[in-house]
């Protein structure tokens, strides 16, 4: 079942219809959870094919003048810059405010593919043995810049054909048909939609602001508490926190099965936040907890299984500040709890906090620190600023 | 497009730096990935910028690329594709209303298919879409192509948008379950 939701999700994510909570979470797992982003890189194998039916369009020739700009040099800017082992998203965007500005001319020549027309087409009802066999290699010529694209040139043409004839086809012919009836030809959105710098501009900064996300993650901490992981059992070995500082949207929606509440504040500024996950093994979060620090209200939505009668989950905050582990309270109650933050606890205290669960008798903890076993914990390290992703 | 095994090699010499190779890899790709993005996109000016990140970021981690794990093409798409969505959703799905016309579920005449692009992993694909009944093969690929989300879909095809979920993640499940692996 948790594969499932983990693939599915995985498969959204490629697909590109998750919200922006469930993509922010998605995210947040590829940073932390090399399994998920096993999955996610099969989803762009196996979808990825698709775009063989997209038409090519060529882009303005300054498109390239400002990439060769931008990694002048034998050390490009991006490439030292700290990041990118986290296929996730970046924090603020340094992009594009100057580059949409400096583009005048917004509209794209739009071809269609040069040679396209002097290949063998396939009619929608013939998409029968592909290839064309003698399409003229190129690879060894000069390239000429400006010339046509090598997009359309031969592909997979030195490779053996061991088409497996019909019997897929008949089935793909039709999807084939569809996709490609889904699929207006590609000069109509540049030469229809008029340039619109404007437009671009100004939907620019708030995806930028809308992307200020700091993705922090957990490291895992879980094995000095390993002895304790036998009394996990029931709980099924798998139990993530998600931790998201943030100034709304708690509504992370780990599996995609929870109705969305909807966020009505999404287009306020977002203020500072973080985002993090804790998880014991690759698995579906099994909390979110999310901490507004403005209006010091503290989140908590549960996914995993309940603690069962006599025992109650109980979250906890863990900085050098203390001397002990502070209570944030009993969590996985109830599947949706949100409560105030104790007021001694400080916006930099809770970024820099670790947080941790334990297994309390039900009711909590008797003595105000942890006394069952601790499922997760984790220190929080700050990812940096990268490449787009 | 050049073959595969090429543009490995090149994306093989840009994590070496090799301005001249990220030059032909460039050239060997671009109106792919442009088309993809302008499709989702819609606008030419985010399709440009997205394609300026996409370079880049192709550019610092091409020694990243494992061509045992994907194709050149394939990756890039994918990263590009990423971006793009990233860029649709948090704006803020748009009303219909401004979303360029061409996005239109449309009945225009289909461009015709190179055969030679008919892949053997396309071929699969496409065989394991098939099986999917037809307005969950019609999501999968608008959502794909179009990048449209969950609601929008709900809302061009007037379908519940709980029902659009449901039919996502089964179909995406169903054609997971088709093709192995």
């Amino acid at each position: 079942m948790y594969d499932d939701d983990r693939d599915a999700l995985a498969a959204e994510y490629v697909l590109g219809t998750l919200s922006p909570d469930e993509r922010d979470q998605a995210e947040a797992m590829l940073a932390i959870d090399p399994g998920f982003a096993e999955i996610v890189r099969v989803w762009e194998r196996r979808l990825g094919e698709l775009n063989v039916m997209v038409e090519a369009v060529e882009p303005p020739p300054d498109v390239w003048d400002k990439i060769r700009t931008e990694i002048g040099g034998d050390a490009p800017r991006s490439a030292i810059e700290p990041e990118s082992s986290l296929p996730v998203e970046p924090a603020p965007q340094t992009a594009p405010d100057a580059a949409a500005e400096e583009t005048p001319d917004m509209t794209p020549e739009v071809k269609s593919e040069p040679d396209l027309s002097s290949a063998p087409m396939l009619t929608l009802d013939d998409l029968a043995p592909p290839r064309d066999l003698h399409a003229p290699q190129d690879l060894d010529g000069p390239r000429d810049l400006d010339g046509p694209q090598d997009l359309d040139g031969p592909q997979h043409l030195d490779e053996p054909q061991d088409l497996d004839g019909p019997q897929d086809l008949d089935e793909s012919s039709p999807v084939a048909a569809l996709a490609s009836s889904l699929l207006p030809p590609d000069g109509e959105p540049a030469s229809q939609i008029p340039a619109a710098p404007d437009a671009a501009v100004s939907v620019t900064p708030r995806a930028k602001v809308e992307r200020s996300a700091d993705i922090v993650y957990l490291a895992r901490d879980a094995r000095r508490w390993r002895g304790y992981t036998a009394a996990i059992g029931a709980i099924a070995a798998l139990l993530a926190i998600y931790i998201g500082i943030e100034q709304f949207a708690p509504a992370l929606n780990p599996l995609g099965r929870m109705s969305q509440p909807v966020v009505a504040s999404r287009t306020q500024p977002p203020g500072s936040r973080l985002v993090a996950v804790l998880q014991q093994e690759p698995t579906a979060p099994a909390f979110l907890l999310t901490v507004d620090p403005q209006n010091r209200t503290l989140t908590v939505r549960t996914v995993t299984t309940s603690a069962g009668a006599d025992r109650s989950y109980e979250l906890w905050l863990i900085s050098s500040k203390y001397t002990s582990p502070r209570s944030l309270g009993l969590v996985g109650g109830e599947q949706f709890t949100t409560r105030p933050i104790p007021a001694d606890f400080d916006a930099e205290t809770l970024r820099t906090a670790s947080y941790a669960v334990s297994l309390e008798p039900a009711g909590g903890s008797p003595k105000g620190v942890p006394t069952g076993p601790i499922l997760f914990t984790g220190k929080m390290v700050e990812s940096l600023p990268g490449s787009p992703s | 497009m050049l073959m595969q095994t090429e543009l490995v090699w090149l994306l093989g010499a840009v994590a070496k730096r090799d301005e001249a190779a990220f030059e032909r890899l460039y050239e060997a790709t671009r109106a792919k990935l442009y088309g993809v993005l302008l499709r989702i996109l819609g606008r030419p000016a985010l399709a440009e910028e997205v394609m300026q990140e996409t370079y880049l970021k192709v550019w610092t981690m091409a020694d990243q690329f494992d061509p045992a794990i994907a194709s050149p093409i394939t990756w890039m798409v994918a990263m590009a594709r990423n971006r793009a969505i990233d860029i649709v959703r948090k704006r803020g799905d748009l009303s219909i209303e401004d979303e360029p016309e061409a996005l239109e579920v449309a009945s225009e005449a289909p461009p015709p298919l190179a055969r030679r692009e008919m892949t053997e992993e396309l071929k699969r694909l496409l065989s394991c879409l098939g099986k999917l009944d037809p307005e969950k093969q019609r999501i999968v690929l608008l959502a794909y192509y179009s990048g449209w989300s969950r609601d929008q879909l709900a809302q061009k095809l007037d379908i519940p948008v709980n029902t659009i979920k449901t039919w996502l993640r089964r179909s995406l499940l169903e054609i997971r379950e088709c093709m192995g692996n």
